[in-house]
C-alpha cells in the first residue's frame, strides 16, 4: 500500500523497444506536491519514463504506482496524470478553441466555452481563439498545448521540454504555471535540457543516463553531483 | 501575476463518467472528424470523382443493353462503393497522424472503444453521403428505376455500408503503423469483406430485378448477422489494437 503522501513510486521499472532497453531498473519515489526535474543526455530515457508515467507505455518489467494507482491500470493512470509532449497533439484544421473543446469532450467533460476562453487568455492566445492552429507558430502551438494541461486538475503533471519553442514571455508563463500547479497540490515532472531554467522551479533532480537512474539530488547539489558522476568531465 | 498564487483548482481525480462520458467521447470524435472533412474536403472530393469515374467507365463498357445493365447494375454500384470506400478508410486516422500520432488520443482518459465507434460513425456518414449521389448517378447511367425500390434499396445500402465501415474502420487502425498502408489495407480488408459484399450485391440485384425465388431475406439476414457479429468483435478488441 502506497502512502497518500507519495505521488509516484517506481520499483525496478524497465522498458524495452525491440532489443533496446530504454529504461533499466528505475527506482524512484516522489512526494505529492513536489516537483522533479528529469535531467540527462539525449536518448537517456527521460521521455520514455514520462510516457510510462502517463499510462501510454506499459513497463516491460517492474512495478509502480501513480497517485496510489498501479501502473498496469492505464486508464486509472491517465485520469490522474496529464502529459505535455514536445510537439503537442494539435489538429491543424481546428481552431485553438476547438482543440481545447475536443480534448475536454474526450476527457468526458461537458463543453464550456467560457472556461476555454479563460484558458486561452491565461496562455496568451485569447486574440487568436478562432484562428486555425495550422497557422500558428511553434511557440503558439506550445502555448496551446500548455493550455490543454489546464483543462483537468490532475494529480501529476508531466512536461517534456516545456521551454522548447517559447520566447521569454512564454518561458515566464511556464514558470508561473508550474508554481501554480505546485500551489494547487499537483506533482510536477519536468524533462528538459534547459537545466538552468528548470532548476529554479523544482525541488529535486533525477539524473538519467542510458536508461538508468544515475542519482537524485537537490537542485543545489546538481553541479557537484553531475561533475562527480562524469568523473570530472561533466 | 505573483508566483505561487493559487489560480488553478486543487489537484483531484475525475473518475469515469460511465455511459455519459462514453457518449461524449464518441460525439467528440465524430464532430472533430466531420468538421475537418468539411473544411478540407479531402476524402469526399477524391471519393466522389473516383466513384463517378468508375461508374462512367462501366457504363461505357457495358453498352446500351438494358437487361444486362439492370442485371449487373447492383454489382457495379457496389464495386464503386468498395473502391471509393477504401480511399475513405485509409484516411480514417490521418488527422491523428498529422496531429502527432494515435498517442494523442491514447493519453486522454476514458473508454477506448468510444474512439472506434466515433471513427466508425464518421466513416459511415461519409460513405452514406457519397451513396446519396452515387445511386442516382448509377440509376441514370444504367437505366435503373431506383425510385420504385428506394426504401428497400436504402435498407440494403445502410446494412452493406455499415458492415463495410465496421470492418474497414477496424482494419484501418491495424494498418496505421504499416509502411505501405495504401497497399496493405485493401489486401487485408477485401478478404474480410467477402460476406458483406456478397450479401449487398445479391440483395441489391434482387431488389432491382425482382425477387422471384424469395431469396432476398436470406441475403438480408446474412448482412444483419455480419454487422452484429463483427460490430461486437471489433468493438471488443479495438483497445488491444490501439494500445502500443
Amino acid at each position: 500500500m502506497t502512502s497518500p503522501d507519495v505521488a509516484v513510486s517506481l520499483r525496478g521499472i524497465s522498458r524495452r523497444f525491440g532489443w533496446h532497453w530504454a529504461l533499466r531498473d528505475v527506482d524512484l519515489e516522489v512526494a505529492s506536491g513536489a516537483s522533479l526535474l528529469l535531467a540527462g543526455p539525449n536518448g537517456a530515457g527521460k521521455t520514455t519514463l514520462l510516457r510510462v508515467l502517463a499510462g501510454v507505455l506499459s513497463p516491460t518489467r517492474g512495478e509502480g504506482t501513480l497517485a496510489g494507482i498501479g501502473l498496469e491500470d492505464n486508464d486509472g493512470i491517465r485520469r490522474r496524470s496529464a502529459l505535455l509532449t514536445i510537439g503537442g497533439y494539435l489538429y491543424d484544421e481546428l481552431t485553438a478553441l476547438e482543440n481545447l473543446r475536443f480534448v475536454s469532450l474526450m476527457c468526458g467533460s461537458g463543453s464550456d466555452p467560457a472556461a476555454y476562453g479563460a484558458i486561452l487568455e491565461r496562455v496568451g492566445l485569447a486574440g487568436v481563439a478562432d484562428r486555425r492552429v495550422g497557422a500558428f507558430s511553434s511557440g503558439m502551438r506550445k502555448r496551446l498545448a500548455l493550455g490543454q494541461l489546464l483543462l483537468r486538475p490532475v494529480r501529476v503533471v508531466l512536461m517534456d521540454e516545456p521551454f522548447a519553442s517559447l520566447d521569454d514571455e512564454g518561458r515566464a508563463l511556464v514558470d508561473e504555471l508550474v508554481e501554480e500547479m505546485k500551489a494547487a497540490g499537483q506533482t510536477v515532472f519536468l524533462a528538459s535540457h534547459q537545466i538552468g531554467e528548470s532548476l529554479r522551479l523544482i525541488d529535486r533532480v533525477a539524473f538519467i543516463d542510458r536508461g538508468r537512474l544515475a542519482f537524485t539530488c537537490s537542485a543545489d547539489e546538481l553541479p557537484e553531483r553531475r561533475h562527480a558522476y562524469f568523473g570530472g568531465h561533466g | 501575476m505573483s508566483a505561487g498564487a493559487p489560480r488553478l483548482p486543487a489537484a483531484t481525480t475525475v473518475e469515469s463518467g460511465g455511459w455519459r462520458e462514453f457518449v461524449r467521447r464518441t460525439q467528440a470524435i465524430v464532430w472533430k472528424d466531420l468538421l475537418i472533412e468539411v473544411r478540407t474536403k479531402q476524402s469526399f472530393t477524391a471519393m466522389a470523382f473516383f466513384a463517378a469515374l468508375v461508374l462512367f467507365i462501366f457504363s461505357f463498357a457495358m453498352g446500351a443493353d438494358v437487361r444486362l445493365l439492370q442485371a449487373t447494375g447492383g454489382g457495379l454500384v457496389w464495386i464503386g462503393i468498395a473502391f471509393t470506400g477504401i480511399l475513405s478508410l485509409s484516411r480514417t486516422y490521418q488527422s491523428e497522424e498529422l496531429a502527432g500520432g494515435l498517442e494523442g488520443l491514447r493519453i486522454l482518459p476514458g473508454e477506448q472503444r468510444a474512439i472506434y465507434i466515433g471513427k466508425l460513425l464518421g466513416n459511415l456518414t461519409l460513405l452514406l453521403t457519397l451513396e446519396l449521389f452515387l445511386f442516382p448517378i448509377a440509376g441514370i447511367l444504367f437505366q435503373l428505376e431506383l425510385w420504385r425500390v428506394a426504401a428497400p434499396l436504402a435498407g440494403v445500402a445502410l446494412l452493406g455500408t455499415l458492415g463495410f465501415s465496421i470492418i474497414g474502420t477496424f482494419y484501418a487502425a491495424l494498418a496505421v503503423h504499416v509502411r505501405a498502408r495504401e497497399l496493405m489495407l485493401p489486401l487485408l480488408l477485401f478478404p474480410a469483406l467477402v460476406p458483406v459484399l456478397l450479401g449487398a450485391v445479391n440483395a441489391t440485384t434482387l431488389i432491382l430485378t425482382g425477387d422471384l425465388d424469395g431469396a432476398l431475406s436470406s441475403w438480408l439476414r446474412l448482412l444483419v448477422a455480419f454487422d452484429v457479429i463483427f460490430f461486437v468483435v471489433c468493438t471488443w478488441i479495438f483497445p488491444l489494437v490501439l494500445e502500443e
